[in-house]
């Protein structure tokens, strides 16, 4: 496993009240945040019963610098004209599937951006544009993975770091 | 007295969203302008000056570094103050963007009490330094 993968994961355990918060802890308080400020809903940890997640609408983000990785964003289907009507001060029926699919775009990149911030905040990080996509597109293994349930449907966020893909142009040993 | 504000964002919805802070704000808007780059920015500028912009970082064509850049190098926009708005909240990336010419920095989340504490904060210090 990458040094990094072994640095999310330590940051996945359980914290104390003497520790700092753990990635998990972050994740959380960055949903609760982003959703509550620009969102104007409310979320609450979930079980993970990933059976929504085939019909969700999905926004994937990467980003690299001093850490390498992506993250996902899962949006069920019942809770995506609520949560872009609200982001735009819209009735649902006045939403076009274009602003549909930008505001889940522009959430995923809030949500990562806040989240990296805080986890890392003296990184050196630079987002790609989020894309929409399934979440049939995405590997589990190695990603620290949250649901929410908000009042409208449920939200699911994964993150994981990567290996850096070496630079061809670099030079090499020798 | 109502502040005339462009608004430059590559993302539509992140536009409309800003516009509509404003408004639930209180913030006293007048002309609201919006932008899709740098590009657009000072091409906008050049026609219609504002009391202040919001930028984002991250955009196609021009992005908001280079646009900073820009402004502060023209001799009539420098004065116009900048405020960015970005995901971004590291530290490295808030000092670098406040060394390139913005006066304030807000970093999302944000909530509309909070963006009209900064603009009012910013237009603040632009009404003194100009008295």
């Amino acid at each position: 496993m990458p040094p990094e993968l072994d640095q999310l994961s330590a940051l996945q355990k359980p914290s104390t009240m003497d520790q700092e918060p753990t990635a998990a802890d972050t994740i959380r308080q960055v949903a609760a945040e982003v959703l509550e400020a620009m969102f104007f809903t409310e979320d609450e940890l979930a079980a993970c019963e990933h059976g929504w997640l085939g019909s969700a609408r999905c926004a994937r983000i990467r980003f690299e610098g001093s850490h390498f990785g992506e993250m996902l964003l899962g949006v069920s289907v019942e809770a995506t004209d609520p949560i872009a009507a609200s982001f735009l001060g819209l009735e649902p029926m006045e939403l076009t599937d274009a602003e549909r699919g930008q505001v889940i775009e522009e959430l995923s990149n809030i949500l990562c951006g806040a989240m990296l911030s805080k986890l890392w905040p003296e990184s050196k990080l630079a987002l790609s544009s989020p894309e929409l996509t399934g979440w049939q597109e995405w590997r589990e293994g190695g990603a620290l993975h949250r649901c929410f349930v908000i009042p409208e449907g449920m939200l699911a966020i994964s993150i994981r770091l990567i290996a850096p893909t070496p630079d061809p142009r670099a030079p090499g040993p020798g | 007295m109502a502040y005339s504000v462009l608004i430059v964002d590559d993302s539509p919805v992140m536009r409309s969203f800003i516009r509509r802070v404003l408004r639930l704000s209180g913030f006293e808007v007048g002309e609201c302008t919006e932008a899709g780059n740098g590009i657009e920015a000072l091409a906008q500028l050049s026609a219609h000056p504002v009391d202040i912009i919001l930028t984002d970082i991250n955009m196609p064509g021009m992005n908001g570094e280079e646009l900073l850049r820009r402004l502060g190098a023209d001799g009539t926009l420098k004065t116009t103050p900048a405020v960015v708005i970005s995901t971004d909240a590291t530290n490295e990336r808030i000092v670098r963007m406040i060394e390139l010419g913005a006066q304030g920095y807000m970093s999302k989340p944000f909530t509309p009490e909070t963006l009209r504490d900064e603009l009012e904060r910013v237009l603040g210090d632009r009404d003194a330094s100009r008295a």
